[in-house]
Order: C-alpha cells, then sequence, then structure tokens
C-alpha cells in the first residue's frame, strides 16, 4: 500500500510541474469570529461562471485566465468579500468572512445566490448545516440530526421511535454514517429515538444519496457525512441547552490564539430521574439514561498543514432490578466509541491531501444476576482504519481525486461467561477478522461550458481471514454437525475483489437550468442482523463470507435543474432506478441472538427500488424552506419468502411528502412549520388462527388453549398513513458578542394525528371476538428548551 | 429460571425498555381499529401427545385454521377423522412399523371435547418410535413419526425460604446429570392443583430448553418465580426428540409473538400434511409440598 502511496504521489507532482505555468489562487475560507473553516463557500469571478467551493476543510484551488483581477467570495449567513488578485496571487489565501448579524441578514436577502444547483456536477446531495438542524421543529426539545434529514425527499423515517433511515429503497444498514470520518455502526440513544450526534456539535451535514462519488464506497444506498465543529479559535465560548429530557454543555476557545482550538461538548439524559413519578410500582427502581462526548482539536501546524484530533465516546445505560425477586437484576449497555486523527497537507496549490487514522468501536454488555447465578455478555465491532484522499486542482478543466482507504474489521458477535449455582458456563461465538481495502480515481472533466462528466473507478476488496473455526452444522436439527474447518491467523476464508465504476454528467442548458445523469455501482461486505426492521443495539453486523456474497446495488438517476428568479428558487426532478442483489434476510422465527449459525439463519434475494423525487427549495430570505415529493415503489424478491413472489419492501412508501417553512418575523423572532405525509408502511399481518396446546380443566370442563397466528403473504397489508404537522418558533432573548439566549418552543404533532406505531390484537374468549388495536406514540407534544452562548 | 434467560434476554430487553416506556407512559396512546382482511386458505392442525407415565396424557386433537377475525373463539375441531398411532422397532438407524400392531384413537366424547381422539388402553414406552396416520373424512392423509426418550434421572431436588418481609417465598432447585447426548427437555409445572392432569394447557408454565451451552454436565434448573409457603408444585419434565423440540421451540415464539419488534413467525411441523406436531414425552414427575 506504501508503494503504491509514493507512486501516485510522485506522478502527481510530476504531472503538477507540468501545468506550473497555470495561474491559480488556493487556501482556506473561514470564519472570522471563531475562526472555523468554512465548507462550500463559493469562490468565483463576479459576473462570470468561472469559480469553486471550498471542500469539507474549508480549502480550495482555482484556476484563473490571466486577466482575473478580482475574486469574489461568499457564504450563506455571511458579508461576501471581493478580493483584489495583484494582492494575493500566488499566495497562500486566508480569507475570513464575517458572519451576518440578524438586521442584515433580513436585509440582504440572497447574498449567495449560488447557481450550485443547475452548475454543479453533483446530483442527489444535500447539505444541511448544524444551524438549520437546531432550528427544527423537535420532540422533547431535542434537535436531531437524523430526525432532520427525513424532511428530505427520497430518504424516509423508519418511524417516530426509530433513528433508522430508508434512502431509495435501501435498509438502514446501507447508509455510511460518517462523523468525522469514523464510520458509525449504530447512530442510536434510547432505543433509537435520537441518534448519537449532539447538534450543539454538529458543524454541517451532507446525505449522497445516488451518484455516490468514488472516493466513498462500503454501503449501497447513500452517505451520510457528519463533520463536527472544530471549536472557536479566537476567544472562549460556552454554550448548552436545556430541553426536557437532557442537557447539553459545550466548551470551546483556542489553545494557541488564532493557531489552535478545542472543542469539548457533552449532554446527558434525566429522563430516568423525570419520570420517576410516572413510572408503575414495579419498574420505579431502574434507571435509563444515556450520555455522549465529543471532543476535537485542530491545529494549524504553518500554511501547508493542519492536524484534527477528534473523539466521541457515548454510552446508552439500563439497569434493572426486578421488584418481586430483588435477586434479579440486569445491566445493559451499549455505546459507540470513535477517535480520528486528520492530517490536512497541501503539497501545492493544487495538490491537496488529507489522510486520516480512525478507531471505532460500538459495543454491547450485558450483565445479567438472578441471585444464585448470572451472566455476563459481550459482543462488539472493532475497526482500524487508515485512508488518504488527494484532490489534485490538476488542470482548468479537471479536478482529480483519487487515493486509498484500508480497514481492519474484528467482529465479535458475543463471549459469555457465568454460572448457575456451581455449573459454570461459558461460551463464546467465534470471532471474525477481515480487510476491506480501497483505491480509487476520478476525474471531473468540465469538457465545455454546458457539458461536465465524472468518471470514477473505485477498486475494492474484501478478505475474510483467520484465525476462525467454521462450525459446519446440520441445519435440519439446528446442530453443530461435529465437523468444523480450522483456518489459521491470515488464512483467506471468502475474498472477494470488486470494480465500481461511478459515473455522472451535467449538461448545462442554460444558466438557470440543467439536465444531470448518474451511474454507479457499489458493493457492501458488512451486513446487519435484524428482523425488525428498524436497528436496535443487539443487532449484530456480521461480514461476508463464503455463503453471504457481498450485497450489490446499480443505481441509475436522470434529472432536471432548473432556477427560478436568479436562482433565489431551486428545484429538481430525479428519476432512479435501482436494483440490488444478494440482499438477506432471516427465515421467519429465525434466532440471531447468540447463535453460532447465523448464517444458516440467512436467506437471499433481490431488491428494486424506484422513483420519482420532486424538491423546491428557497435558501434564503425572510421566508425560506422547500417542499419536497417522492413517488417511489420498492419490492423485495426471495425464493424461501412469499412463495417466490416479489413482496413490498416493509418501507415501500408510495407518496412521500415534506414541507418545511421557516420565517423570520424579526430579529426577535422566527419560526418553523413542518409537515409530512408518507403511505402507510407495508406489514405482515396474520391472515388466521389456531387453537394449540390443550387441555379440559377436570373440575369444570373448562378448556384451555392458547391462540397462534398464522402467516401467508408477506407485507400486504398497509398501515394507515403518517401525517404530522409540526411548528416551532425561536425567541432570541439577547444576542451580543458576548452574551446569546434564546428560547426554543416546539408543538409536534399540531393536529393529534394517531399515526401507527404497531397494531396488535386481543382475542377476548368471553365476547368470542378478537379486536385490533392500533398503539400510537406520540399525540401532540408540546415542549421547550433554553439555549445560550456565552 | 434456566438458560432460555439468554434467549429471552432480547425479549426481556424489548420489553424492558422502561427508559422508552418512561416516555411512553407519558404520551403513548391506543385505540380500535378495523382490519378487513381477504378470508384466508383453511389448514389442518394437529397436536398429538404420547408418553409413558400419565394416561391422560395421550391424545390427538385435530382442528383447522380459521379466518384471523371470525367472530369464534372456539376450537375448530375437526370430527370423523380415523386416527392410528403404532409402536414400533428400532433396528440399527432404521425403524418399523407393523400394521398389526396400529391402535386407533377415538373421539370418544365427541360431545364434550370434539376433535380430541384418545385411547385409555394406550400405554407409551420408553426409547420405543410411535407413527402417526390420520385420514379425514375427505381423504386427506396426514403422518408423523416420534419416539419417547429416556426420561431424565433427578440427582437432587430442594426449595428454600426467603423472608421478605411481606410474605415467605419459597423456591426450587433441580439438578440431575444431562449426559453426552443430545438433550432436548420441555417442562411443566402446575401450582396448586391436586387433580388429574387433563392435556399439556392446562399447566401454568412451561420451559422448553435444550443442552446447548451445559452438554454432558450437571444440570442446575433453578425456578425464580417464588411461590408461598404451603404450596403444592407438580413438576412434569420431559425428554423430547430434536424435531419436536424444534417444534416447541417456534411454538414459543409463534404464541409469544406481538408488539412492536414482532416478526412473522412459523412454526416447525415434524409431521406432513398438517401444521403441529407428534410428541413423545419422556416424563419424569415430581410433587413438592412447600412446608
Amino acid at each position: 500500500m506504501l508503494r503504491i502511496y509514493f507512486l501516485l504521489l510522485f506522478f502527481v507532482t510530476f504531472l503538477n510541474q507540468a501545468f506550473a505555468q497555470t495561474f491559480s489562487i488556493a487556501g482556506y475560507v473561514k470564519d472570522s469570529a471563531t475562526g472555523e473553516t468554512l465548507i462550500g463557500a463559493a469562490i468565483r469571478i463576479p459576473e462570470t461562471s468561472i469559480g469553486t467551493v471550498t471542500n469539507t476543510y474549508g480549502y480550495f484551488s482555482l484556476s484563473l485566465p490571466n486577466a482575473t483581477k478580482k475574486v469574489l467570495i461568499s457564504y450563506i449567513g455571511y458579508r461576501s468579500k471581493l478580493v483584489s488578485i495583484t494582492e494575493i496571487k500566488n499566495q497562500q489565501l486566508k480569507i475570513a468572512l464575517s458572519p451576518l448579524n440578524l438586521e442584515v441578514k433580513e436585509v440582504v436577502i440572497n447574498a449567495d445566490r449560488q447557481d450550485k444547483n443547475v452548475k454543479s456536477n453533483e446530483m442527489s446531495k444535500i447539505e444541511l448545516s448544524g444551524e438549520k438542524i437546531k432550528s427544527l421543529p423537535v420532540i422533547f426539545g431535542e434537535p436531531d440530526v437524523l430526525k432532520a434529514i427525513t424532511l428530505l425527499p427520497g430518504i424516509k423515517s423508519g418511524g417516530e421511535a426509530s433513528t433508522g433511515f430508508y434512502v431509495r429503497g435501501g435498509g438502514p444498514d446501507q447508509n455510511l454514517i460518517l462523523m468525522d470520518e469514523a464510520v458509525v455502526y449504530n447512530p442510536s440513544h434510547l432505543f433509537g429515538f435520537l441518534s448519537v450526534f449532539n447538534s450543539d456539535a454538529v458543524k454541517n451535514i451532507e446525505i449522497i444519496k445516488g451518484g455516490i462519488p468514488a472516493n466513498y464506497g462500503g454501503r449501497l444506498s447513500s452517505i451520510l457525512n457528519v463533520n463536527m465543529r472544530e471549536g472557536n479559535n479566537t476567544q472562549y465560548k460556552y454554550s448548552g441547552g436545556i430541553g426536557l429530557i437532557s442537557t447539553r454543555l459545550s466548551a470551546e476557545g483556542p489553545i494557541e490564539k488564532e493557531k489552535s482550538s478545542f472543542l469539548v461538548s457533552a449532554r446527558r439524559t434525566y429522563i430516568d430521574i423525570l419520570a420517576k413519578p410516572f413510572l408503575p410500582e414495579e419498574i420505579k427502581g431502574n434507571s435509563y439514561y444515556f450520555y455522549d462526548m465529543n471532543l476535537k482539536m485542530n491545529f494549524i501546524l504553518g500554511d501547508k498543514d493542519r492536524i484534527f484530533v477528534s473523539g466521541y465516546f457515548g454510552r446508552d445505560i439500563l439497569d434493572y432490578q426486578s421488584e418481586v425477586n430483588r435477586n434479579v437484576k440486569f445491566n445493559f449497555g451499549w455505546g459507540n466509541s470513535t477517535g480520528t486523527l486528520r492530517w490536512n497537507h497541501v503539497f501545492s496549490p493544487k495538490l491537496f491531501v488529507n489522510t486520516s487514522a480512525i478507531f471505532n468501536r460500538y459495543e454491547l454488555f450485558n450483565d445479567f444476576d438472578f441471585g444464585i447465578g448470572g451472566f455476563k455478555l459481550r459482543s462488539g465491532l472493532q475497526d482500524w482504519n487508515l485512508k488518504s484522499d488527494f484532490t489534485w486542482f490538476a488542470h482548468p478543466k479537471h479536478l482529480v481525486k483519487f487515493g486509498f482507504n484500508y480497514t481492519f474489521h474484528t467482529f465479535q458477535p458475543g463471549i459469555l461467561s457465568g454460572n448457575v449455582g456451581t455449573a459454570d458456563i461459558s461460551d463464546e461465538i467465534n470471532k471474525q477478522f477481515a480487510h476491506e481495502g480501497a483505491i480509487y480515481f476520478s476525474d471531473e472533466w468540465q469538457v465545455n461550458h454546458r457539458i461536465t462528466l465524472n468518471y470514477g473507478l473505485r477498486a475494492v476488496a474484501f478478505n475474510l481471514v483467520g484465525p476462525y473455526k467454521q462450525e459446519i452444522f446440520d441445519n435440519d436439527n439446528q446442530l453443530p454437525s461435529g465437523v468444523s474447518k480450522e483456518y489459521a491467523s491470515g488464512e483467506s476464508i471468502a475474498f472477494y475483489p470488486r470494480l465500481e465504476p461511478r459515473f455522472s454528467g451535467t449538461f448545462v442548458i442554460n444558466d438557470a437550468s440543467s439536465v444531470k445523469a448518474s451511474f454507479t455501482q457499489t458493493y457492501q461486505f458488512l451486513h446487519l442482523a435484524t428482523t425488525s426492521g428498524a436497528q436496535f443495539p443487539f443487532d449484530l453486523w456480521v461480514p461476508s463470507s463464503s455463503l453471504i456474497k457481498p450485497q450489490l446495488a446499480y443505481q441509475y438517476a436522470l434529472g432536471y435543474f432548473r432556477n427560478f428568479q436568479q436562482n433565489m428558487y431551486e428545484s429538481s426532478v430525479e428519476l432512479y432506478y435501482k436494483p440490488m442483489y444478494n440482499q438477506i434476510e432471516f427465515r421467519p422465527g429465525a434466532n440471531l441472538f447468540f447463535n453460532q449459525n447465523l448464517e444458516g439463519e440467512m436467506i437471499f434475494g433481490e431488491g428494486l427500488s424506484y422513483g420519482a423525487e420532486f424538491f423546491v427549495r428557497k435558501k434564503a430570505g425572510r421566508l425560506n424552506g422547500w417542499v419536497g415529493y417522492t413517488w417511489s415503489r420498492t419490492t423485495r424478491q426471495f425464493d424461501e419468502l412469499n412463495a417466490g413472489q416479489a413482496f413490498f419492501y416493509r418501507y415501500d412508501r408510495t407518496h412521500d411528502l415534506s414541507l418545511l417553512l421557516s420565517y423570520q418575523f424579526n430579529k426577535k423572532w422566527s419560526g418553523n412549520f413542518v409537515f409530512v405525509y408518507g403511505t402507510g408502511n407495508a406489514t405482515t399481518l396474520p391472515d388466521a388462527r389456531y387453537a394449540y396446546r390443550f387441555g379440559v380443566d377436570p373440575n369444570t370442563g373448562e378448556p384451555k388453549y392458547v391462540f397462534v397466528d398464522k402467516y401467508d403473504k408477506i407485507n400486504s397489508f398497509r398501515l394507515p398513513a403518517y401525517h404530522r404537522m409540526d411548528i416551532s418558533a425561536t425567541y432570541i432573548v439577547k444576542q451580543t458578542n458576548k452574551f446569546e439566549s434564546s428560547w426554543n418552543f416546539s408543538i409536534y404533532n399540531v393536529y393529534n394525528r394517531a399515526n401507527p406505531y404497531f397494531i396488535y390484537f386481543l382475542p377476548d374468549i368471553e365476547k368470542n371476538e378478537v379486536k385490533a388495536y392500533m398503539v400510537y406514540l406520540f399525540p401532540i407534544v408540546p415542549s421547550i428548551q433554553w439555549n445560550f452562548r456565552f | 429460571m434456566e438458560f432460555q434467560i439468554l434467549r429471552k434476554l432480547r425479549t426481556y430487553f424489548h420489553l424492558g425498555l422502561f427508559g422508552v416506556s418512561a416516555l411512553l407512559s407519558i404520551t403513548a396512546c391506543e385505540k380500535e381499529i378495523d382490519i378487513n382482511l381477504p378470508p384466508s386458505k383453511e389448514e389442518i392442525v394437529v397436536e398429538a401427545s404420547i408418553n409413558q407415565l400419565v394416561s391422560t396424557l395421550n391424545y390427538v386433537i385435530i382442528s383447522k385454521t380459521v379466518d384471523y377475525f371470525k367472530p369464534d373463539l372456539s376450537l375448530n375441531s375437526v370430527s370423523g377423522a380415523k386416527v392410528y398411532i403404532t409402536e414400533g422397532k428400532i433396528t440399527g438407524t432404521d425403524t418399523s412399523f407393523n400394521i398389526a400392531d396400529r391402535q386407533a384413537f377415538i373421539d370418544l366424547f365427541d360431545t364434550l371435547a370434539p376433535g380430541v381422539y384418545i385411547n385409555p388402553f394406550f400405554q407409551g414406552k420408553i426409547e420405543k418410535p410411535y407413527l402417526l396416520e390420520i385420514e379425514l373424512e375427505d381423504g386427506r392423509k396426514i403422518s408423523g413419526k416420534t419416539i419417547i426418550p429416556k426420561p431424565l434421572k433427578l440427582d437432587s431436588t430442594s426449595f428454600w425460604f426467603e423472608q421478605n418481609g411481606k410474605d415467605t417465598n419459597a423456591y426450587i432447585y433441580l439438578d440431575w446429570f444431562d449426559g453426552p447426548e443430545q438433550n432436548n427437555y420441555r417442562f411443566a409445572l402446575l401450582n396448586n392443583y391436586d387433580s388429574i392432569f387433563t392435556g399439556w394447557g392446562i399447566a401454568d408454565r412451561f420451559y422448553t430448553f435444550d443442552d446447548e451451552r451445559i452438554n454432558n454436565q450437571k444440570r442446575p434448573f433453578v425456578l425464580l418465580n417464588p411461590f408461598k409457603y404451603g404450596d403444592t408444585v407438580h413438576y412434569f419434565m420431559a425428554e423430547i426428540g430434536r424435531k419436536e423440540f424444534l417444534f416447541w421451540d417456534s411454538f414459543r415464539n409463534a404464541a409469544n409473538n406481538g408488539g412492536p419488534f414482532s416478526t412473522p413467525v412459523a412454526v416447525k411441523s415434524n409431521i406432513s400434511g398438517a401444521i403441529g406436531s407428534f410428541t413423545g414425552y419422556g416424563i419424569t414427575y415430581k410433587k413438592f409440598i412447600l412446608r
């Protein structure tokens, strides 16, 4: 790997020299008040279409015609800056933009009239800022990244009690969720009610649901990039928020003024304390809470080097003690920890590289004690990851990206130890190890002023290796056959080299409209073992093996993009078609828990999703927001299920509408309005029942039995449609450079819609009837949150 | 409690979401809804049980599935079937059955308990194979095989009392040696009941487990649920075959399926031509008077 790295470096340095005479400017754009870099700030020659935007690290490089006199740097919510070229030629730029205060924001309604929607070669990608996420209406006063993105077209929520999201017909495990480049395997707190992302620490997010560029891979459906803030490098600031269920606190400031900074952010829930009075007597002695911490440090080592250190640590803890038998107690917890070390290096103004070393771990622990015995159960997944991403501004018409990504995975499905009386119990589901590697290359080629092409190739390989003892199972009896195969350390068990071509193209019709198309081929080597359709702490990630082939998806997308009123309004229509192969389901009634033969419970099939997404967005002005509508169809087909017939995917949603409106009433008050509508989830209901486990009370002659449900067609029943309206208002009590204080008032589910959570049935033997009940989680829920900053 | 705790942990976990139930207890609601489902395809259901110890636990029950919302919650029994159980022989790995050894089970109390076929003279034998044959009035045939395994031999039993301030709780402890072979267990418990055991269904509690994690060693079994001083507790501890275990294990999942995390569960029948099982129980019986 190291050899390839140096070879590429040499190649780029050589070619760089070949274009050395090209006049270019490069540098960073940052916030003048905090020193934080700005992602996506626009740099362009005024009155022309020549320009670029800053990357994830706030860096840009732009080739300019020799006659260029000035460039305009702009970013939404900031005062634009016109910079003279003569002052900056051949220098590493550090451009600081000043944030607009509220009054100016109202007047300068369109400082950022970018035509990015039309002219950039990206499609199926949406960005949201941390500030925007915090302003949206929320339940229990807790802003949430994963709830916010489900307001976007093509992204569906798993439900009110789920942070799982479904992109263009893909499952929740088919989204690559990155927090400062570290993979987050389980993004949920509170059993899925909230996500692990603390909105105070989030700088911005971007979600790519199609046309995934070659620098990303490993999942079929989408990439969610959550970039954390770096911290203020000019002054110390403290901020926080107090909501109904949790409190957030952050501290940030310079380590060395304007050269380095830190940010520490933490939150903890207190529902365990608040809920106690409402809990029934038998569970009063229990507690449940979560906490998480984000730490980030950023060091500017010079014009060419920056180092970022970031980490996350979070835990959900559930303690239970039986009121009936005080000896029975269990302690259950899970959480992620991640650490990222990133190094930005500018080899030359045209060659930027980010190299990251990342560690992440998801673990689950469970201690069960019942007096004369007990168990300890542990499971987890751990990654060591090294990657380098080069951005080479090779030529005014070519933007080249290349790099590599290597991960070593360790899967620990379960270790059990314990005793019952004098009998010791210890068991372990065999650990698994895997190497996952990728190298990629892509070129964004501006063929002419109308056509831009982006072609790329990602070569990926997955190697499941020993040491491993493969138990061969007798699937009929669900017992080990007694035969096993041993693999030595490093010996290959299953090896999958694959190629992933990526393509996207833009044809600019005129200044206000364009047509874009993309094709992606993606493989996925890690799979989430779940039967519930949602994501739970117990769910295990399992690697591809000789039986479990890598999942594969092709995605074809075609879009028409049109801006109106000088880019004030952006709109788009995107069509997509996405067949998926080697999809995984489990046999009905499969036991996923602590099962050495998990593979034996799996079945494999295909999926298909297609649809049309309509999106209109107004990005600035007193009134801004968006409306998105998606029509789609998603099915799965497995030979062993539904008599081999294709069936609707659980989260198939024919119609999906989301409307978000934000309005700035005056400098004190702003408000948000959200409306969402979605076709009900497809679900499987029993079509028949039978009585079983029969007995007759000899004293009364009364029969005793239980009813068992029998299922036939899969997902043939639709739950009622989901729709909801939320409103929120933010009142700024005080906003100065030294102190900010604001209140956020939300009303969730304004018209008290009973949205289905699940349906259950109750046979009433006395009345001789079966009744169906729908459980819904949240009626109208008002909440309040206080945010401060000083 | 037994090692099925492990399997049940996930269920515990879901049921014990009191952090979430804290939220839900404040907010969650439910309402009755109407659901219209198309008529289902009718299937035959068989529950056949034989053993070597308790004659009232030898029976075959035949019924039919009913449409889910049909307002009839009685056993949808099937009468008029010809039912035979034949004791066979094991020679090496083969089992053979002689038609001359057929014993008919008849719906003797058809008016009282329709669909229940019994033979008061049937006596199951340990380690013998049995063949079940059913012919319905319309000619459809159902068949299945089982074996009555050797019952477990208890090494020790004990119970003790715990003072919890309110009352006196009793706990029961049993142990036996599991043996190197695959063992599958199904226990039924009756509390404060001193009458004839007429069908497994009148038991208060069931435990279905195998020797997955403790094989070939001493097997402890503790009942965590306390009993009261003076209770009479009856234990029917049965060894069953593997296919029969898989049926009852899947049955437990199917019968306890519900709530937001439920998934469709199909029972793993060990008979052909119908849903259900033919289970041979090698029973050990124990009675405790807790005083």
